[in-house]
Formats: C-alpha cells, structure tokens, sequence
C-alpha cells in the first residue's frame, strides 16, 4: 500500500469503553484515494479507518487535500482510484444523498443554510424519505403525511432547544449570525439522525466561547446517541480536548494516526506542519 | 350587452385564466425551485401543436394545412395527452441541461433551446405547418350551444375549473413537505443533496410538472383561438410569464394569480384604450418597453412582488406551557400541532 504510513501505529487505542483488546469495529474505511484536478494531485493514495462511536479528527497542512477527501467520502466528487466503504458497503462514487440517505453526513466549511426558510423549516428538510415528499402522496393521501410531519416537527423542536435556537426557530435562518448558522449546520445534520457525520472545519472561524459549546454538542452526540464523527480541524486544541485520535493528512496521503500525544512526538509529523509535508515542492493553497 | 362586448370580455377571462395556469406553471419551477425555465413557452407551445394536430384530423380534410398524426380524437383526449406531452419534453429538455448547467448558464441555455425550437417548427414545416401555423382547429364543445355567445362563457368555465384545479394542486404540492424540498433546493441546491435529497430527481420532477402545467395551458388556449404558430411563442412571452411571477409575488400560492391578472391581461389590453399616436407600432413596442420597465422597477424595489412568499410558521402551542422561551412545552400541544402544519 503505497499510501500506508511509515509512522508508528499507535499500540492500544483509547477507546471510549475500558474493553480488552477486541478487533476495531470501522464505520468508515478509506483506501487508496487517488484525485487529481488537473495537474493538482490533491488525493495520491489516502488510507485509513475510522472507529465506530469514536471522534476522529483530520489534520494537516494547507493544500493537504483534506476536503477534498471529506467531497469524495460523502459522493460530491467521484475518485479517480480506491475505495470507500462505510458500514460495510461500497459507497464509492455513489451520488451525495444515497451516501446521506446511508447514514453519512457531511457539513460544509462555509455554513449552508437555506436563507429564505425559518429555522424550523431548516430541520424539517432533514428527515429522510419523508412520505410527503413523494407526488402521488401529496395531492391524493394528504392525511398519510401528517402524522409524520407533526412528529418531525416535535423533533425538530427538540434538537433545536438542544442546541439552544429554540427562540430562533421562526426567524429567517439568513437573519442569524455566523456562529449560530454553525450550530443549525450541524442541528440540521441531526435532525436527519446519520450514523456518522463528517464535520468540515466546523469551528473555523467562530469565538472560543462558541467552539466550546460546539465541542460539547459533539461529545454529547456521541455518548448519548452512539454518533461517529470525523472532523477536519486546525484547531490542535481543539482536537487534543475533544478527539480520540487524529488522522494526519499531507500532500494528498495520510502520514500518520493516533492520540494527539503521539502524534506530537512524531517528526515527521512536526515537519509537515512546518513545511506542508514536502520540502522542495511546498504545497500550494 | 351587446355580443361583441361579451365576445371581448369572454376572451378577456379565458386569457387570464390562461395566464394563470401558465404562471402557476413557472412559479413551480422558478419561484419555488428557482429553475431559471427561459424556455417556458416551448412547453405551452408543445400543448397547443399537440391539442392542434389531435384534433384536426387527417392533414389535407383542413385546407392546404401540412402536420404529423393527424387524428380527430374526443374532447378531454388532446388536453391531457398535451399535458403528458408537455411534461416528457421538459423532463426531456431537464436531463439534457441537468447534468453541469445551474442558475445563469441553465438560463442562458434554456433561451437558446427556446430560440431553436422557434427556427425548427418553422423550417420544419412538415411538422406543424411551419410559419404559417395549424389553424381551423375544431372547438370542442361546438356540438353544445349554436350560439356563439354561449360557446364562448362555456369555454370561459371550462378553462376556469382548468385554472382551478392548476392553482389548487400547485398550491397543495408548495405546502407539502415536497415543497419543501423544493425550496430547499431554490436555497441551497449542494446542501440539500448532502442531507439526503436526490437533486437531479427533484429537478426532472420539477421541469415535468412545470412542462405538463405549460403544456395545459397551450391546449385550453389553443382550442380557444383555434390557430397556433410560431409568432404566437416567441421567447419574450416567456418574459411576460416572468414579469407576472415578479409583479405578484414568487413563490407564493396566489402571486401567480395576481400577476397574470395585472401583466399581460391589465396591463397588455389596457394598451388598446390608448389612443392612436405615432407609427401603427409604436403602441405595441411601447408596451413592452413598459413590460421591462416593470420588471427592472420591481427586482429593484419590491423584489419579493405583491403578495411575498409566507414565512412558514408552526404554532406558538409549544410555548404556552412555560415562561421560558428557549424550552419548549411539549406536552400538551399535539393536537394544535396537528392545527398548525398548515402554512399561515
């Protein structure tokens, strides 16, 4: 494997349940991803796994190819080499909502919101295969949807005071502010209850008091609904608080795994950072 | 009233309703899905030859009249079979733009297939008789009333309940979760397939019900006028339809309605009291400069039109329990709940 790291792999990982030594259970496994655009080869052979339940961070220089990999995982580039399997299938170049609607959720570095839609109706797309979506359903059996569309309303309630926007449910979601358009970024990914959500720099550009409210709905995902994340983030302590273990991307190709602490200790990582992985070339932006 | 003054106002009313289905029509695709359709009158076209050459019968029994098919079916027949048509040719002309095409460079695109499909039925005359048209095409309740007077009020309810029934299922498909969709897609078309919604499916549906919408509103209209030709869609009607939408409000369940009545009826046939000045065309040309003037004026100050689309609302119920706005009261609010999907 040409994308395999040389770097140590970490002995024991921590993981959340004190267990023994059982096999890693991976929701996500990544191989061998090749991406080029044009003569930028952002994807040259990028590998790992990621644990089920854990919080996994993606790390790495600028121009490492980190959303690139987070578009091919999630279907909204195809790659032009290797394989993604999540939850056991092959969900390789499939199309952005089959990945969805298999239980993977990607957000978006820039908040995506729907401008011209209330905060409740933001949440209330979310639900998958709603029955009233479907035509047929729509002009001749109104009544088969609105049992469930008074319950996706509940919910929606629901997540929205979990996540504190309960008072903003009827405003425009254009109205809010940065920061909480980041918190119905991922309210909204909630709603469509994945099974791991892929988090792209979901803390870029927000104050401190707000990355440790973010920091603690993800925490709180995870342990109360068993929620897998992988997040790109630059925020190194960020991701020592938060995370079970980073993934180290640069020039296209994962240079290392494992907790914070090893990964401290790992030169050739510390270089990476320093030089943006190749020396010579240096990575552009 | 004199016959000639019923004749008018009769055709006055089925015009509008016309321009009713036809802008609830494009309120789908552009006010609710923002699908810039610059083709829109390709579809309306699409219903009006396919209501023609199904009603004419056989090429030759009507004058000097060139067509395809050629057959003489019964009254609902050619109006349904138009809508069908209609929609195939916009899911058709859908997949063709869908792939790469989005916002400006799909409308860009859609004008030019509006453009050619004007060139090509009127070069192709084999097709639909070319630039001279289908004409004589047989009125379908002429068996009913011999007075012309009559036949005229008749066709006017027949379009209205047509109009109805357009105007109700847009609205119940624009409050629907569907709708919903929708939007979502008019807002952020990316995010939206990354939370599970199938896009590309979305927006053939949405340029086949648009489609088949235009495509009824050919049929009811062509069945009245009885002539069809190219001169009678040529893109800047799809403008017209645009400028209604904008005037009345996009996306809204009765903006359509409105604009279609103050654009092209109020607005169009108001010309006519004017009286003569100038060059014979000078009045027609003014009309629609006036048509673009209103346009620019309301994107510039009134870009949400007259009747603005609703801020969807679900109930306060969930706050009459507690003094505290951020925690919602849960209990007991199901059934105004159940009240409250319903936009306000």
């Amino acid at each position: 494997m040409s994308g395999s790291s040389p770097a140590p792999q970490p002995a024991a990982r921590p993981a959340p349940q004190p267990a023994g030594q059982k096999v890693v259970d991976e929701i996500l496994e990544v191989h061998d991803l090749v991406r080029s655009f044009g003569g930028v080869r952002a994807l040259t052979g990028c590998s790992f796994g990621v644990e089920r339940g854990s919080i996994t961070a993606l790390i790495g220089p600028n121009g490492a190819g980190k959303t690139t990999l987070v578009n091919v995982v999630a279907g909204a580039i195809r790659p032009q080499g290797g394989k993604v399997l999540f939850d056991g299938r092959d969900i390789t170049g499939r199309p952005s909502h089959e990945v969805a609607l298999g239980g993977l959720i990607r957000t978006f570095q820039i908040s995506r919101e729907y401008p011209a839609m209330t905060v409740l109706e933001n949440l209330m797309v979310s639900p998958q295969r709603q029955a009233g979506e479907k035509l047929a359903t729509v002009l001749f059996r109104p009544g088969k949807f609105r049992a469930e569309e008074r319950a996706h309303v509940q919910r929606a309630v629901e997540v929205l005071a979990e996540f504190g926007l309960y008072g903003k449910r009827n405003d425009y979601a254009r109205a809010l502010s940065g920061g909480q358009k980041r918190l119905l970024e991922l309210a909204r990914a909630v709603m469509a209850d994945p099974k791991m959500l892929v988090l792209d720099e979901p803390m870029a550009g927000i104050n401190p008091a707000l990355i440790e409210r973010l920091a603690d709905h993800i925490s709180r995902l995870r342990d109360e609904r068993g929620t897998t994340f992988l997040m790109v983030e630059h925020n190194l302590d960020v991701v020592e608080k938060m995370c079970d273990r980073a993934i180290v991307m640069a020039v296209g190709q994962t240079l290392a795994t494992g907790t914070m602490a090893e990964l401290r200790g790992n030169s050739e990582v510390v270089s990476a950072y320093l030089t943006g992985g190749v020396v010579e070339v240096g990575a552009k932006g | 009233m004199s016959s000639a003054w019923q004749f008018y106002i009769a055709t006055l009313v089925i015009y509008a309703f016309v321009y009713i289905i036809a802008a609830s029509g494009l309120n789908l695709q552009f006010g609710v899905a923002g699908i810039y359709n610059f083709a829109f009158i390709i579809f309306q076209a699409a219903g009006a030859y396919t209501t023609g050459v199904l009603s004419l019968g056989r090429p030759g029994s009507t004058g000097l009249q060139t067509y395809i098919l050629g057959l003489h079916l019964p009254f609902p027949v050619p109006l349904l079979v138009s809508g069908v048509v209609a929609g195939l040719l916009g899911v058709g002309v859908g997949a063709v733009t869908i792939r790469r095409l989005r916002a400006d460079y799909l409308a860009i695109a859609l004008l030019v297939i509006s453009l050619i499909a004007t060139d090509l039925v009127t070069n192709a005359t084999g097709l639909f008789n070319g630039a001279t048209g289908l004409s004589l095409i047989p009125q379908p309740f002429a068996s009913v009333t011999s007075s012309s007077t009559a036949y005229d009020w008749i066709y006017a309810a027949y379009a209205g309940v047509v109009c109805i029934l357009v105007v109700l299922a847009v609205r119940v498909i624009i409050r629907s979760p569907l709708g919903r969709c929708l939007r979502a897609l008019r807002e952020n078309e990316n995010a939206a397939a990354a939370i599970g919604k199938n896009v590309a499916g979305l927006r053939l549906f949405v340029f086949g019900v648009g489609g088949a919408i235009a495509g009824l509103s050919g049929s009811v209209l062509v069945s009245f006028t009885q002539a069809w030709a190219p001169s009678s869609w040529l893109y800047g009607e799809t403008f017209v339809l645009f400028t209604a939408l904008i005037v009345g409000g996009v996306g809204s369940n009765l903006g359509p309605v409105l604009g279609a009545l103050l654009v092209p009826v109020v607005l169009a046939e108001g010309s006519r009291y004017l009286p003569a000045f100038g060059a014979p065309t000078l009045v027609p040309s003014l009309e629609w400069i006036l048509i673009g003037v209103i346009l620019v004026v309301f994107l510039w100050f009134r870009p949400t039109g007259l009747i603005p689309e609703p801020r969807r609302v679900y109930p306060r119920a969930w706050r009459a329990g507690g003094a505290d706005e951020n925690r919602p009261n849960l209990v007991d609010d199901d059934q105004r709940v159940a009240q409250g999907l319903v936009a306000r």
